[in-house]
């Protein structure tokens, strides 16, 4: 197993990164953030539609409920979620990842998202 | 103007206190240095005479400390990390600049925004930079034209924000500090009046994004670096840098200060949704082009430390060019535009140009009497600093770290703050000169003292990761523990583990919070932790630690949250001071076995008496192995009866480490992480735990037993991990020391063993060699659960091993490996019960002996007689240094008593960060055909890494 990284540079946004707060939307009894996620060190990574890196065991941002929490606040499909609420979210498995998104005590989530686009982005300006 | 001067002459009753305080600490660093070096010269000497003999100062062969130490990994990378956080906010705040300490909140952000968006504090920081922007354009208008605009780039983030802003909303004032200072320099410059009379400073020379990327960080930073002599005159007070009287660069100021920025900020500009650039790039980005050119050694530690790291956060950006980082251009700038007004003489061309601020510059502003023009310097310097080791070691030289750690007490939270990240930076890295260098300015305590003031999370990372990056560097552990290490631990690690010292009754038991500055702290303690006995003793020690780590990793366990750095360094850290708790806690003699000489693990009992009795007949005969296994049965039920020690009252403190309590905790890292570390951590605590001959390491190892730890470290006997493999292997040898597990050992662990054996001789592909202490580990480990067992020799014939140690013997480029091969071979042949076997295989006794005489010299002789001493308890064989199993299994140890192997451990995987170790890291994902490929007895289809892949099924799509 590759040992991913566990723990992002503290605060560190990287180039391609960029940060996400999500306010939690009620929904009865529940607290949406209206996306999904796929992914994790528990799961095959060669299915992950989203990564480049085929070995990527990263959360993934597989779909975004229109108009929901996650919409508004930025999120795309295909983001990769790097840490959630300053967690490392890279080395965790997916029901890890799902349980510290869904935590009932926090109504807001800060992410840390990496972003194909943005990444080119960058890249591109740098090769300008 | 006034104001002006009324900074610097305040500035000069600083600096000339300054120094005074740096006197002071210096000379208190001296004599704690040479404290230092006294207790390291004591320890040395001690060897011969520590407890007993035992192992103070000879390699131990079983209580193998291994610890694992991490360089800073995460501190380098962190550093950079400083630059975005709290800037982006600040910068939004920057408006009102004057504060920029201003702690900043995520939230605010949000706030800022008009309501429609919390779009992040992306959004905002673009804003920011826009202003920023701005005002460059809008300077030569005026002072006042801040207008902010939206949809700039998220360029050039924090540093320039206040400064700028102070700028302009000052006036000239601050302008014309600036110039003069600059311009009195004189030297390369025309005269220094010229730029005076240009107040209209305004103008952010952006400049410095025209160079080209790597300008004056990469190739050639020398060059450059002299161009601008520092201005003394500005500065008198204190150790100026000597400004080598460098040829002026004029060509290099550029009029259109924009270039490269523009382009960003198109790319940047559409802000809805767009691509939003992070203003941290800037230095991100500067990695990149090392990777993406091949360069990895500056990142080493982090390669080393965990190699997946590297890539997973370092997206792979290929040839991308690296400007300057942009946040700190804001207050290059503000120096730029006054340098841009006087027209350099020499220059050849008359357009004058921008530049950035030489070295020398940028470290006399840190002596500014503006605080954002030290901020921004310091912040700067950071920036500069970054995975550059040519800067870190001219700030060195130019006496820099001196004025950095000076503020580090400085009034203003925003300076202190900048300064502690410059620090974060430098002391990064490989080279130990500038760790040396802070500590000889009172660093350590500077920080502390920070530590303890900074309510702002980002200083505590800050601080704590400038710490851990110290910690590694072996001079300074011991400055660490005596400055920091309560305050490390009362401050960071107590509160954030989650442990209570009194538990509230009505509160429920809090969980760790992995935070950076958890992390941090526990890495730096992991490092200092291996800093000797004397460190181990106060670590111990220190009240509430060992609780509240005990704590945290529970607590991991409880959420099955083991595989991040933090429960990492916290297990690492539990390992080195699990390290020789048998001889060096508090009352541990009356722990001690009975048995003073060599005794077996042995508690004072008498059934531990007949144990070891058994032990030494072994050899004998044949009727004694006969009669052995009986006593071996009886022994066997008294250590499972065997009672747990009754407790009066809870354990607390370092006793915690050795409760028989703590097996399962390890044994649920073990069975839960996937972090390599925390398992080769885990293992050796174990290891150390079981090696004492004390009372608890009886009862360590029997606990190990009874919770079923057996089965899960033969499992990780598969680790294809190398270290992994090693520490389970060493575990294992020192559990045998336990009758009933060396039985179980024997029966399920022989093939796992011969496997790792067959693996060494014939590696399933290339690369995946075990090391070579791994391999004799694992040879020593067989040899030690063969010893004394005719079964397990038995068991070591059937799980055809015979074959795999001659090959070993005969083919292995190592010493050590044939040696520790034909010692096994060796004990295989002294059963005379299985040579009729062995002779029926085809062997003959020259197969045995010939290989041992070669290795083991006067001992050639297979007599029985030759290996009491592998009759002999681990623990103590180290007594005698000759011993082939004892030190070659723990070659570190010969580096010195105590925690010594930790340097080598480290280094070695600095180092091996490019090659082999991180190779075998780096393709873990694929099945091991060869493990599979002997054709070995059959074994457990237990398959630690690949059962994930294997096992997973669909990809899981979860809502949340």
């Amino acid at each position: 197993m590759l040992l991913q990284g566990h723990q992002l540079r503290d605060g560190c946004v990287q180039p391609g990164q960029q940060r996400v707060e999500i306010h939690k939307l009620r929904q009865g009894e529940n607290l949406i953030l209206g996306f999904s996620i796929g992914g994790g060190i528990d799961q095959d990574p060669s299915q992950n539609p989203f990564s480049e890196d085929k070995t990527d065991k990263g959360i993934y941002v597989t779909r975004v409920s229109e108009g929901g929490p996650a919409e508004i606040a930025g999120l795309q499909i295909g983001d990769k979620i790097m840490q959630v609420n300053g967690w490392d979210m890279t080395m965790v498995t997916h029901d890890q990842a799902r349980k510290r998104l869904t935590k009932r005590s926090e109504e807001v989530v800060r992410l840390l998202v990496t972003r194909q686009s943005l990444q080119k982005a960058v890249q591109q300006s740098m090769l300008s | 103007m006034e104001d002006c001067n009324v900074h610097s002459a305040a500035s000069i009753l600083a600096s000339v206190k300054e120094q005074e305080a740096r006197f002071e600490r210096l000379t208190r660093a001296l004599e704690q240095e040479r404290r230092h070096v006294a207790l390291q010269l004591e320890r040395a000497q001690q060897p011969g005479v520590g407890s007993g003999g035992v192992g103070s100062g000879q390699p131990l062969p079983m209580a193998w400390q291994q610890l694992v130490l991490q360089e800073q990994s995460p501190g380098s990378q962190a550093s950079l990390a400083t630059m975005p956080e709290a800037p982006e906010v600040l910068e939004e705040t920057v408006t009102v600049e004057e504060d920029p300490g201003t702690p900043t909140s995520h939230v605010s952000i949000v706030t800022s925004e008009d309501g429609t968006t919390r779009r992040t504090e992306t959004k905002v920081t673009k804003t920011v930079k826009t202003v920023t922007t701005r005002t460059v354009r809008q300077v030569p208008v005026g002072p006042d034209g801040l207008p902010l605009l939206d949809g700039g780039p998220p360029l050039g983030p924090f540093a320039d924000g206040p400064l700028d802003r102070h700028f302009l909303l000052r006036g000239g004032g601050p302008a014309a500090t600036l110039s003069r200072a600059y311009l009195s320099s004189g030297g390369s410059f025309t005269d220094g009046t010229e730029p005076r009379d240009v107040p209209s400073y305004g103008s952010l020379s952006r400049g410095l994004g025209v160079r080209p990327p790597r300008g004056p960080l990469g190739p050639g930073p020398v060059d450059g670096c002299f161009t601008l002599p520092g201005r003394r005159e500005a500065f008198p007070a204190g150790p100026e840098p000597v400004p080598p009287a460098g040829r002026s660069q004029p060509e290099r100021f550029q009029a259109e200060p924009y270039g490269l920025e523009d382009d960003t900020r198109s790319l940047a500009a559409d802000d809805e949704g767009g691509p939003e650039l992070e203003p941290d790039y800037g230095t991100a980005t500067r990695r990149r082009p090392e990777c993406g050119r091949g360069f990895r050694t500056r990142a080493y530690e982090d390669v080393a430390d965990d190699s997946g790291e590297l890539m997973e956060e370092r997206p792979p950006f290929p040839a991308v060019t690296a400007p300057l980082a942009q946040p700190e251009r804001g207050s290059l700038g503000s120096l730029d535009r006054v340098v841009r007004r006087s027209p350099s003489v020499d220059s050849a061309r008359k357009e004058p140009r921008w530049r950035d601020p030489e070295l020398p510059e940028v470290l006399a502003m840190l002596r500014h009497p503006v605080d954002p023009v030290k901020a921004n310097a310091a912040a700067y310097l950071q920036h500069l600093c970054f995975e550059n080791e040519g800067i870190k070691r001219r700030v060195r030289q130019l006496r820099g770290l001196p004025l950095l750690v000076a503020l580090l007490d400085h009034p203003r939270a925003e300076v202190r703050r900048r300064a502690c990240g410059a620090l974060r930076n430098l002391s990064y890295g490989r080279d130990t000169d500038n760790k040396a260098a802070i500590r000889d300015c009172g660093g350590v305590p500077a920080l502390v003292r920070l530590l303890r003031a900074a309510r702002d999370n980002e200083v505590r990372e800050l601080v704590t990761g400038t710490l851990w990056n110290l910690s590694s560097y072996e001079p300074l552990k011991m400055v660490i523990i005596d400055h920091g290490l309560q305050t490390l631990t009362h401050e960071v690690i107590v509160p954030h583990s989650g442990w209570e010292r009194e538990p509230n009754e009505d509160s429920k038991p809090r969980d760790a919070e992995w935070t950076t500055v958890f992390k941090n702290t526990s890495g730096c303690l992991r490092n200092v932790s291996s800093d000797g006995a004397e460190a181990r003793r106060r670590l111990r020690e220190c009240e509430g630690l060992v609780d509240a780590l005990l704590h945290a990793l529970q607590s991991a366990v409880g959420r099955k949250d083991t595989d991040n750095k933090s429960v990492e360094n916290c297990v690492c850290i539990m390992r080195n001071l699990s390290y020789h708790v048998h001889k060096e806690v508090p009352g541990a003699d009356r722990y001690q076995e009975a048995e003073p000489g060599p005794p077996g693990g042995t508690a004072g009992s008498q059934c531990r008496k007949r144990d070891d009795a058994g032990c030494f007949g072994g050899k004998k005969a044949k009727e004694e192995w006969f009669h052995q296994g009986k006593k071996d049965g009886e022994m066997d039920r008294n250590f499972d009866t065997l009672d747990l020690p009754k407790r009066t009252e809870a354990a607390k403190g370092f006793e915690l480490l050795y409760q028989p309590e703590v097996v399962r905790l390890y044994l649920s890292l073990l069975t839960e992480s996937r972090n390599f570390n925390t398992l080769e951590a885990a293992a050796g605590a174990l290891q150390n735990l079981s090696a004492g001959n004390w009372m608890w390491a009886t009862y360590i190892r029997a606990t190990v037993r009874k919770e079923r730890g057996l089965p899960v470290l033969v499992e990780l006997l598969q680790s294809e991990t190398d270290k992994v493999v090693r520490a389970v292997a060493i575990a294992l040898r020192n559990l045998s020391l336990d009758r009933r597990n060396k039985d179980l050992i024997g029966s399920y662990a022989m093939a796992e063993l011969v496997r790792n054996v067959r693996n060494a001789q014939a590696p399933a592909r290339p690369g995946a060699r075990l090391e070579e202490d791994t391999v004799v580990a694992v040879l020593n480990t067989i040899h030690e659960i063969v010893s004394d067992s005719l079964d397990n020799a038995r068991s070591l014939l059937q799980a055809r091993g015979i074959p795999a140690l001659v090959a070993l013997g005969a083919t292995s480029q190592s010493v050590r490996e044939a040696k520790a091969a034909s010692h096994v071979l060796q004990t295989v042949w002294s059963y005379k019960e299985l040579r009729g076997a062995l002779q029926k295989d085809g062997w003959t006794k020259a197969r045995f002996q010939s290989a041992t005489a070669t290795a083991k010299g006067p001992k050639g002789a297979p007599s029985p007689g030759g290996f009491d001493d592998s009759t002999l308890p681990l623990v103590d064989r180290s007594l005698d240094g000759e011993k082939p199993g004892s030190r070659d299994v723990i070659p570190m140890e010969a580096l010195g008593p105590d925690g010594y192997s930790t340097v080598d451990r480290r280094e070695r995987r600095a180092r091996g960060s490019d090659p082999a170790g991180e190779a075998s890291e780096k393709e873990p994902l694929k099945p091991d055909p060869g493990r599979k490929a002997p054709p070995g007895p059959s074994r457990p289809a237990v398959r630690l890494v690949d059962a994930m892949g294997d096992a997973k099924p669909q990809p899981v799509d979860s809502w949340v």
